[in-house]
């Protein structure tokens, strides 16, 4: 990481930064579980010997939408080492899950809504019976119209997928007068950019384990980001309390937010199998299938109008956003994705007048989840590419129309909130310029390159992004316990997915206490051992969770060095514990360890456990008008990239990558950039090569043959600046990083392209022959010639 | 189905077991021989999260039949570690430089180093980035990898540290 030493210290009067005497925190300590990982001894999901386990499968729809008129498992069921054959009736309880809004039938009845949607579930002795049987259940299908485009989809006369109609939830924000800033502007332009159904790609395919257990519940396993989720599901599912079902989250091969409710479809799957047969049950699925059936990124239809004065300054934003959920709910209504990418559709920008509109259509294809940004990525290239054309049309540099409207202490959002705290996006503009070079750089785009093939540009992407999901029951709970030889047990239920949560949670806890992170175990996150923690989503963990921790430990602290003032014969604010010794501050020598103290206090029955539950400040939201305080801290990014456009076949290399972060506090700077470096590269797969294909309903790219990440030959060494501007409300001051990272990156890659080559692609991805043609259309162009 | 015989060395020990022809090594390593640090993520050769080395050189351990490895030597990411429990300096490097997030890759990503770096004793980056291209990752951005490898050329090109 670059440490731009004089940056930071001007940064730090600036904000009057609280570079504060941390032990641990602001370190970049080992990853807790790298040892096991370079070794290849951590146990995934599928690493877990399933010795009796039956084999699940799910037989799926090949229509996109169509009435199931009869279905007969009279073969299938005959087949020796078959144990379950189950359609919709064999199902004890709600036949129904999801994430926000429980709209996905656990198996159909009457109507399949997407190539994939579940007809029938079975549990078999072996793999093969398991596919023989599948392949013996016989249904007849009558096909019905489908409707794959969300604006057709929301049309009177489109075939209706569900009963309430196609359209979801129509979301509004209104801020101000939208058409007197119009009429007072000197410029407007409007523009509509669109981005497709992309996957996780999440490394590590999903498996879930279902156990019947003896007192009528249930315990699901598996790699999963929201066990509290997966249990409330199964829960209705099965038809029992929710106290008799246990959910364990094992550490993930990444999530990326698809683990947020895959793991929900499979682990009800499993449980109905598990609890029909009374035998346990999993299901694992291979990458074609987590194709086809998990939830993706929403595509989105974004129809922008924006309004300037001749000196940049914007006045007036209008935007009508078509997010298309799919066959079902998942994460889209309800506060998930429409209402956020309404919130976040007028970018990082201080502008009086804004009206937005977002509409949740259903179509018949897979449904939309969470994913990396959740609609922020969407929005977050709309506005900055839409900028970038303003910019063009104004005569004004994209750097400082920027620099003119950004976020500061003091602006109003679109939804009227004032920042009040914590605003670091002009911090990171600055830094981000000075170490790119941008000025320079900017002034050189176009130019052709020493083979003489190619034309380099550079382009910008600001954004920000929430910290919590500003749900009102976004909170987190943790139990710490020391024990009498000064070690330490940690219940979180944040889950481990990569990002760093069994590092950096620890890191903090042991922060707290005056410890080392090798003297706590985090306990697996385990509903029946954890308190409520919410899902490992929103970038909320560290924030939230730290928070809870740091109030966990408050109670054990007060026993121990109560304890240690009367060993030491000091007060105790004149004490200080760190690793592992409890010291006197102004004389060091007269000192105690740890756990001296730890066995003391448990000798003479002083408490030494602890829980903390935090909640964000509350969160207020006018459902009319979008306007209120729907997030408690946001985070900022500038990045910016440099491209090399082959003129001849669109091939777009990023040649050069700068980002700058204010993440308020960055606990373990080494996993804030392995956030940022990869973050950047999942925005670059979504800028320049990442689709999921469909053709009337069917995905065409199921595998890794054509379904395209980005490999090491793609991505720069991107270099990451952090900006630290305290959080009020966080952990030593943090916010959150971990989806950041790839929400201004496409943007910044297409507005590099058009500086190379005066191509605008406004729909990602922004592959080779869309770049050619964009080149061409350029120079048929008079107004863009290069 | 008639057997075959399997002979091989695996991470230096003699190993004799009857297998299926159609047996993929992936599934005798992981199933029949509990070695699960091996992963599949793809089963189709794209992914480089199954690699092995077979007579040093990489390979998609989901794409080949165990037959394939008769009479030969094959190296998965546990045999790396002594057996003292001191880790390849390959694995070292990889800790201190950050390089792992989920892990899921790591395997892979390691192997293809080993392999790389005990033919090549200095490869520059693009060299690297090229040894590695057959193994994805979604996590890291590859930075910290690449980084973790020029790491690891240097320290064994010093003699420092155990030679792996």
């Amino acid at each position: 990481m670059q440490v731009l030493t004089k940056e930071k210290v001007k940064l730090a009067s600036l904000n009057k930064l609280q570079v504060g005497p941390y032990s641990l925190v602001g370190q970049s300590l080992k990853r807790t579980d790298a040892r096991l990982k370079v070794t290849g001894k951590l146990k995934y999901g599928a690493d877990y010997v399933l010795k009796g386990y039956l084999h699940g499968k799910i037989l799926r729809s090949p229509y996109p939408h169509a009435l199931i008129k009869n279905i007969s498992t009279g073969k299938a069921k005959q087949v020796a080492g078959v144990a379950a054959v189950l359609v919709a009736e064999d199902l004890p309880g709600r036949n129904s899950f999801g994430a926000i809004v429980a709209d996905q039938p656990v198996i159909c009845s009457s109507r399949v809504r997407f190539v994939g949607d579940g007809v029938a579930l079975v549990a078999a002795e072996t793999e093969e019976l398991a596919n023989r049987a599948i392949s013996l259940i016989d249904v007849d299908y009558e096909p019905l119209p489908a409707v794959f485009d969300p604006r057709e989809a929301i049309k009177p006369g489109a075939p209706f997928i569900h009963e309430k109609g196609n359209l979801i939830e129509h979301c509004k924000l209104r801020k101000g007068d939208v058409e007197k800033g119009f009429s007072e502007a000197d410029v407007i332009i409007e523009r509509t950019y669109t981005t497709p159904y992309v996957e996780h790609v999440y490394m590590e395919p999903d498996i879930i384990m279902a156990v019947p257990l003896a007192n009528g519940g249930m315990l699901i396993e598996g790699p999963m980001q929201a066990p509290f989720y997966v249990r409330d599901n199964v829960a209705a599912v099965l038809g029992v309390p929710i106290n008799l079902i246990r959910v364990k989250s094992v550490q993930m091969g990444g999530g990326f937010g698809g683990k947020d409710d895959s793991p929900i479809d499979l682990g009800c799957r499993a449980a109905v199998l598990a609890a029909h047969t009374g035998r346990p049950v999993y299901i694992s699925l291979e990458r074609e299938e987590v194709t086809l059936q998990t939830s993706k990124r929403h595509p989105s239809i974004m129809e922008l109008k924006i309004g300037a004065m001749a000196d940049g300054r914007l006045v007036s934003f209008q935007g009508t956003l078509y997010n298309e959920e799919g066959a079902y709910s998942a994460l889209g209504p309800a506060g998930g994705v429409n209402r956020h990418s309404m919130i976040m559709a007028a970018g990082p920008y201080d502008i009086p007048n804004c009206k937005v509109d977002a509409y949740l259509c259903h179509t018949n294809h897979p449904t939309g989840g969470a994913m990396r940004g959740f609609g922020a990525p969407q929005v977050c290239f709309a506005h900055e590419s839409l900028i970038d054309e303003l910019a063009l049309d104004l005569g004004i540099s994209p750097f400082d129309i920027r620099m003119r409207n950004a976020f500061k202490i003091g602006s109003k959002t679109a939804t009227g909130q004032i920042l009040d705290q914590s605003v670091g996006l002009i911090d990171t503009l600055k830094a981000c310029g000075e170490a790119f070079e941008w000025d320079r750089r900017y002034g050189e785009g176009g130019a052709l390159d020493n083979k003489g093939t190619r034309r380099r540009g550079v382009g910008i992407g600001v954004g920000y992004y929430r910290t919590s999901t500003g749900s009102k029951r976004d909170g987190c709970g943790a139990n710490v316990y020391v024990l009498a030889d000064g070690s330490a047990l940690l219940y979180s239920g944040i889950t481990e997915m990569g990002q760093g949560s069994f590092t950096v949670l620890p890191q903090i806890c042991a922060e707290e206490l005056g410890i080392s992170v090798d003297d706590i175990r985090l306990v697996q996150p385990d509903t029946d051992l954890v308190p409520e923690a919410g899902p490992t989503v929103a970038s909320r963990s560290t924030t939230l969770m730290g928070n809870a921790i740091i109030l966990a430990c408050r109670p054990i602290r007060e026993s121990i060095m109560t304890m240690a003032a009367e060993m030491l014969c000091v007060p105790v604010e004149r004490l200080k514990a760190e690793n592992g010794v409890i010291y006197e501050l102004d004389n060091p020598m007269n000192s105690v360890p740890f756990r001296e103290v730890t066995a003391k206090c448990f000798a003479e029955g002083k408490r030494l456990i602890g829980q903390g539950w935090w909640t964000p400040p509350s969160p207020s939201f006018d459902a009319e008008t979008g306007q209120g305080n729907p997030y408690f801290v946001y985070s900022y990014s500038t990045q910016m990239a440099e491209v090399a456009v082959d003129m001849e076949t669109g091939e777009v290399e990023v040649t050069d990558y700068v980002a700058a972060f204010d993440i308020g506090k960055a606990i373990n700077p080494n996993a804030v950039e392995g956030q940022i470096e990869g973050g950047i590269a999942m925005g670059l797969g979504y800028a320049l090569m990442e689709e999921v294909a469909f053709k009337d309903g069917y995905i065409q790219n199921l595998s890794l043959q054509d379904l395209l990440i980005p490999s090491i030959l793609d991505v720069p060494n991107v270099r990451a600046l952090i900006v630290e501007t305290r959080n009020r409300y966080g952990p030593f001051g943090a916010k959150g990083v971990g989806e950041m990272p790839n929400i201004p990156t496409a943007p910044a890659i297409l507005n590099a392209i058009t500086n190379a080559c005066g191509g605008r692609i406004r729909s990602l991805p922004a592959d080779p022959e869309k770049v050619y043609w964009a080149i061409r259309k350029a120079r048929e162009s008079t107004s863009t010639i290069r | 189905m008639k057997m075959f015989c399997l002979s091989f060395k695996l991470n230096g020990k003699s190993v004799q077991l009857s297998v299926q022809p159609a047996k993929l090594l992936v599934d005798l390593l992981r199933e029949d021989l509990r070695l699960t640090g091996t992963k599949i993520g793809c089963r189709e050769g794209e992914c480089g999260a199954c690699t092995v080395l077979v007579d040093g050189q990489p390979v998609n351990s989901c794409l080949i039949p165990a037959v394939k490895v008769h009479g030969r030597e094959v190296l998965t990411i546990e045999g790396l570690e002594r057996e003292d429990g001191v880790l390849d300096i390959i694995q070292e490097s990889f800790i201190s430089e950050g390089a792992i997030q989920c892990g899921f890759c790591t395997g892979g990503m390691i192997l293809n180093a080993k392999a790389l770096l005990d033919r090549r004793q200095e490869p520059d980056e693009s060299e690297i980035r090229h040894a590695l291209s057959g193994v994805l990752c979604r996590c890291t951005g590859y930075r910290k990898i690449i980084q973790a490898v020029k790491t690891a050329s240097r320290i064994r090109k010093e003699g420092r540290g155990n030679k792996g």
